[in-house]
């Protein structure tokens, strides 16, 4: 008897989604780019179990699945602190159960599956865009009782590989991040709160943005500003002063002013901290991101190789 | 010229937002064909053009897009989309009041105008359409409804759209229609694109 190899989902802890490395080029018709909030999680996670680096995985957050393997699996959870052997390969037996529980102050973590998870591509993505209801696991977040199948895997796994990712501490994170296009429409005094202030990642935060509760930037002018296309990492700011950094389920275009954009390299840390967390921000020129985003492309060049 | 993320450029384009978008809608055509290398993501807006690209695109060659959009040939959309609609909703006396006119009278004036997309965003398919006259423009609802019916046919500011799936918003509602604005199997997946035309009918 043949079955399909994949994943039983047991319980599906609090958000777990199928995700890759997103649609790009799809803006301009409204389409919000999703994938992996933790990219360089997706393709280390990818590569420790044998895959391509943009194959499809799960995302999970705070409160991880439980899973049973249909067939011998192989395992990575990378990005946060989730299950028994984060960083490392997992390697389950036909029928076997594992629960994927976050370890205390960890919020994200990718889950590969050798071979990668089996569902549509659609528009170029497997990722699920959970605002408009499709990619992914039926365009939504997964539920007890759905089954992943997975294709078939086709490279060996790193067995003796460990990867370790920057990890939030006690007192929460600094993030490198440039000035954003609309900084001059805010006054000295706002600039000097958003950079002095050690902000708290809010509960309300999701796949859209996180955002961030502290002082208020003062009132900003919303009304008569023009849409405009959003990138991620931005930090945009609300009508009432608050901040929200931009992630990659982002409408495609928005009207708040953005006062600062977060370095691509530190994306990934942010999307490890949870919710209550301190975040503040350290101001880097746009070249000395670029050049950070180049050397860490580089590593995980050297880590993951050519595969793409 | 501004920078939006590591290799992402907002272009803007001066003017009232009617002529700014055309010309943003003009550059964003014009690079896309330039078939310059790293391009990633261009996405026009109401007065900018956010380019998106790889480590390889070349920002100074964006530059000449911003200081001449239509450098170019203008960009002319011969689509006109007719899209079929029924004037019942929830708002229609409030818009049809603001503008000092019985709701009939206002439906025969809004479906004898043409509008023009210019541009996507909010949601999937959703456009942006120019062409609603000033008397017409009204603010958002103060607060948004938690869930618009798929179809519905609104306005806010100088914008009319069309939310092409039931979700949150604050525009005020004045008719739906059952035209299928988004389908994923389609290519593109959106009826419309950015210079298309767009007419109502009854």
């Amino acid at each position: 008897m043949t079955t399909r190899r994949g994943l039983h989902v047991v319980e599906p802890g609090l958000l777990t989604t199928v995700q890759d490395l997103g649609r790009e080029g799809w803006a301009s018709f409204g389409v919000p780019a999703a994938g992996a909030l933790d990219e360089e999680a997706l393709r280390l996670a990818n590569r420790l179990v044998g895959n391509a680096e943009g194959s499809a995985a799960l995302e999970i957050t705070l409160i991880g699945p439980v899973v049973r393997a249909a067939g011998d699996l192989d395992l990575a959870v990378v990005g946060g602190s989730f299950g028994p052997a984060p960083g490392r390969v997992l390697r389950l037996e036909d029928g076997e159960v594992v629960s994927l529980a976050a370890a205390p102050g960890t919020a994200r973590a990718i889950v590969a599956i050798g071979g990668g998870i089996d569902v549509a591509l659609i528009l170029g993505s497997r990722s699920t865009c959970l605002s408009g209801r499709f990619g992914g696991f039926e365009g939504r977040r997964l539920q007890a009782g759905d089954f992943l199948a997975v294709f078939p895997a086709s490279a060996s796994p790193l067995e003796e590989a460990r990867v370790d990712l920057p990890q939030p501490g006690e007192g929460g994170v600094v993030l490198r991040a440039f000035a954003g296009p609309d900084e001059a429409e805010f006054d000295a005094g706002a600039r000097a709160v958003f950079w002095g202030t050690t902000w708290k990642i809010l509960p309300q935060s999701n796949r859209m943005g996180l955002r961030l509760g502290g002082p208020s930037l003062g009132h900003v002018e919303t009304a008569s500003r023009a849409t405009e296309g959003t990138t991620r990492g931005t930090v945009q700011v609300t009508a009432h002063g608050h901040p929200i950094v931009l992630l990659a389920e982002r409408p495609v275009t928005g009207g708040y002013p953005k006062i600062a954009v977060v370095a691509a390299v530190d994306l990934g840390l942010l999307t490890r901290t949870p919710p209550g967390s301190g975040v503040r921000f350290e101001r880097i020129s746009p070249t000395e991101a670029r050049s950070l985003l180049a050397a860490r492309e580089a590593r995980l060049r050297a880590l993951i190789g050519a595969r793409t | 010229m501004k920078e939006a993320g590591e290799f992402a450029w907002l272009l803007a384009f001066e003017g009232d937002e009617a002529h700014a978008n055309e010309a943003a809608r003009g550059a964003a055509a014009s690079i896309r064909r330039s078939g310059l290398p790293g391009l990633v993501d261009i996405v026009p807006a109401a007065r900018t053009v956010l380019v998106v690209g790889s480590p390889e695109l070349d920002p100074a060659r964006l530059a000449a897009f911003e200081a001449a959009p239509l450098h170019a040939a203008p960009v002319v959309s011969l689509r006109t989309h007719e899209i079929p609609m029924t004037p019942d909703g929830e708002d229609l006396d409030k818009i049809a009041s603001l503008a000092g006119l019985s709701p009939h009278a206002f439906v025969e004036i809004f479906v004898q105008l043409t509008f023009t997309v210019g541009f996507l965003g909010f949601s999937p398919g959703f456009a942006y359409l120019y062409g609603l006259p000033e008397a017409f423009h009204l603010p958002r609802r103060g607060t948004p409804r938690v869930a618009v019916p798929a179809g519905s046919v609104a306005l806010a500011g100088p914008y009319v759209g069309i939310y092409p799936a039931s979700t949150p918003g604050g525009w005020n509602l004045l008719g739906r229609t059952a035209h299928r604005l988004f389908d994923l199997r389609a290519d593109p997946p959106s009826l419309f694109a950015p210079g298309d035309r767009v007419r109502f009918r009854l």
